[in-house]
């Protein structure tokens, strides 16, 4: 390696990675497994967020950052970008999804029935306080008989999704058929490998399908929700009703390069919600109008708010806080928690500039009764 | 020979990071950029092992044009030895093997935060400065859809009406650092956040100057011997920060663009913020052969190129 001007700052460097890395404790494969096993909705949102499914991976960035979620996900996605395209896989189309719990707000019933599912939903928010006193809470304990006839993924066979599943047509097919929704465009799905892709050319505005739904797909849960929220809450144009909600497997099927046959590689986890907006009809126009989201990993609330989100920027005259430009740049985790934390970097130079003009404009330039700027009128500046 | 022998060593990374096809879209759109002045060409930008906002934009140019005959300075409001300056060249080095330097005149690519070096920049040299914010009509348009169409049309009546209103209110021209400059005639750019001080180096410059923010995912640029403008009006100029009666307090030196140090009793002592320049300034001192380059300001604080400040009483005008 060439000469490399080492100076103080590169030491103070190393001894400030160090100290982190003691705080947090010793890295070990097991600690890595036992996150992977038994934090799975910790493991999918960074794997969302990241926008690599990479359960293993996901987990070792967990621990390695101590648990910093935005740290975790630059992880993730840093490695992702040095990865090639192998392969695109095929199409995954609702009915086919291996389905563990699927919830429609809209009907009491539903073609396939409702499936409740793992969820906290109706659970007790209560601490288990026993746990600290040794008691061991199991699962089974709590006597219920789960269904076993149906067959078991072979690909999470040793996870906390060993679940049964079943595949169930969509909600939204029920109400295309009955001419409610507008119908799906005809002929087959598009070439994977022609997406447009988030990832491998830059957004504009108005942007793509294919760009709005992988950025919400990727984008900050925490953010999604707080522009969701506030469409929910009042902001917003539409009153949507989540049409139906979904977690499952999805099959990731390939086709052998050579011999062009299908096959599966695994299953991911993939979670999915559909809203749908009561209050929209124009005449001559289907009455329902559908919004979307859906990512790997199973999160509801990204996929509830991003839906919401997804109908609102469709809205031919959105609250400014739900344009789509609005919405995507600021939900982006990695480039809003960066530019975030980049405020810590010295600015002297910037500050001095401004200084310059503020003693200047408090000397010379200012007029009777004028006061001192308290900020340069330039937002730009100071970055 | 065996089959080992054939195959390339393993590497866990590609040679600069960057795989082939990042790096020859971002070869791509700086050539665009550059035969585009000022124009703010989008590219993908990748997520680098480096936090977004940091510094990715200049890393990715960087790490897309180095060579191994390349020798790198890096800096961060003007200084070699800043963590964020350390950890970004500790990067580059890793990655792709050049030789990195603290001296201006020895550099081929400098990547640089807020600022360029008081040492003129020579043909071949390419200056590549990292951009928070590449619009420079955020501040009258956020929205960058109807940013772009205003660049399309040559739109800028609202910044003249800003620099107007800053007038009026404060009887001057209140921008800081990134003051907003006219390419080639045609169009409006951010110089990044460089203080004012710096903006006259990029006129009519004898090196490249590659312009990247990688969060926002523009990349733009000044080619040599281009005109570079800062808005002003015919009759109030465009004016840099003053740093008359301002003495280095380890050099001793001048008419350079200082840092200021609050002392504890009250008051300021300053020194100058290019550290590489002051290095050379010490080792002069001491009797070391050093070979200081020309200076974008003399002594006096003249800019080199007479007519290019033209809000100073200093007679280069």
């Amino acid at each position: 390696m060439a000469y490399v001007a080492a100076r103080g700052g590169e030491r103070a460097i190393a001894a400030s990675e160090e100290l982190h890395g003691r705080l947090s404790g010793p890295l070990s494969g097991e600690l890595v497994r036992a996150i992977e096993r038994q934090l799975p909705y910790l493991v999918d949102r960074v794997m969302g967020e990241g926008s690599l499914y990479a359960p293993e991976l996901a987990a070792l960035a967990l621990a390695q950052t101590g648990g910093d979620l935005y740290e975790a996900v630059l992880l993730l996605r840093a490695y992702r970008s040095t990865q090639p395209r192998i392969a695109y896989a095929q199409p995954v189309r609702q009915g086919e999804l291996r389905t563990v719990r699927r919830i429609s707000a809209a009907f009491k019933d539903i073609p396939g029935g409702q499936i409740l599912g793992p969820s906290l939903d109706y659970s007790h928010r209560l601490l288990k306080l026993g746990v600290l006193d040794g008691q061991n809470v199991e699962l089974g304990m709590l006597n219920v008989e789960l269904p076993s006839e149906q067959e078991t993924s072979s690909a999470d066979e040793h996870s906390a999704f060993n679940i049964q599943h079943s595949t169930l047509p969509a909600v939204a097919d029920w109400q295309r058929a009955e001419g409610l929704l507008e119908p799906l465009p005809a002929g087959e799905p598009a070439d994977p490998a022609g997406l447009p892709d988030v990832t491998r050319e830059p957004i504009s505005f108005p942007a793509p399908r294919a760009h709005r739904l992988q950025s919400l797909a990727r984008a900050d849960t925490g953010g999604v929700l707080a522009l969701g929220y506030a469409s929910m809450r009042g902001y917003g144009m539409s009153h949507p009703t989540v049409n139906e909600l979904r977690l499952g497997y999805a099959e990731l099927t390939l086709r052998h390069p050579v011999t062009g046959v299908a096959f599966s590689a695994g299953r991911v986890r993939v979670s999915q919600a559909e809203v749908v907006d009561t209050g929209a009809g124009k005449p001559g126009e289907s009455p329902l109008r559908l919004g979307f989201t859906a990512t790997i990993g199973w999160n509801e609330v990204k996929t509830i708010a991003g839906a919401m989100l997804d109908l609102e920027m469709s809205a031919p005259d959105p609250h400014p806080a739900h344009r789509e430009e609005f919405v995507l740049y600021h939900t982006e985790p990695v480039e809003s928690s960066g530019f975030c934390i980049h405020y810590k970097l010295p600015h002297y130079v910037t500050f001095g500039s401004a200084l310059d003009n503020l003693r200047k404009a408090a000397g010379e330039g200012r007029r009777e009764g004028e006061t001192l700027p308290e900020a340069t009128p330039s937002a730009g500046e100071a970055k | 020979m065996t089959l080992a022998e054939l195959t390339h060593p393993r590497q866990d990374y590609s040679y600069g990071f960057l795989d082939a096809f990042a790096r020859r879209e971002l070869r791509r759109r700086i050539l665009k950029a550059i035969a585009i002045p000022g124009y703010q060409v989008p590219y993908a930008s990748r997520e680098l092992p480096i936090a977004r906002g940091w510094g990715t934009g200049g890393l990715q140019a960087t790490l897309s044009v180095a060579g191994p005959q390349d020798v790198v300075k890096v800096i961060d409001q003007g200084a070699d030895d800043s963590v964020n300056a350390a950890n970004l060249r500790r990067f580059i080095a890793r990655m792709t093997g050049v030789e990195t330097t603290t001296d201006t005149a020895r550099a081929t690519i400098i990547q640089s935060r807020h600022r360029v070096p008081e040492e003129r920049l020579a043909e071949g040299q390419l200056l590549v400065l990292q951009v928070p914010d590449p619009e420079p009509l955020r501040a009258v348009q956020p929205d960058s859809s109807q940013a772009r169409e205003m660049h399309a049309d040559a739109d800028y009546a609202q910044m003249w009406l800003s620099l107007y209103e800053q007038l009026v209110r404060f009887g001057r021209f209140m921008q800081g650092a990134s003051y907003p400059v006219i390419v080639n005639r045609r169009y409006l750019m951010s110089p990044s956040p460089i203080p004012r001080w710096d903006t006259p180096a990029l006129h009519q410059s004898a090196h490249l100057t590659i312009l990247s923010a990688g969060r926002e995912k523009r990349l733009y640029a000044v080619p040599p011997y281009t005109d570079v403008r800062p808005i002003e009006f015919d009759d109030v100029f465009f004016q840099v920060e003053d740093q008359a009666g301002r003495v280095c307090m380890i050099t001793g030196a001048a008419q350079k663009f200082m840092d200021e140090l609050p002392q504890p009793g009250g008051g300021s002592r300053f020194r100058i913020s290019d550290t590489g320049y002051v290095e050379k300034l010490l080792a002069a001192a001491r009797g070391e052969p050093t070979a200081i380059g020309p200076t974008y300001y003399d002594d006096q604080g003249r800019f080199w190129m007479p007519g290019v400040i033209r809000g100073r009483g200093d007679g280069d005008s």
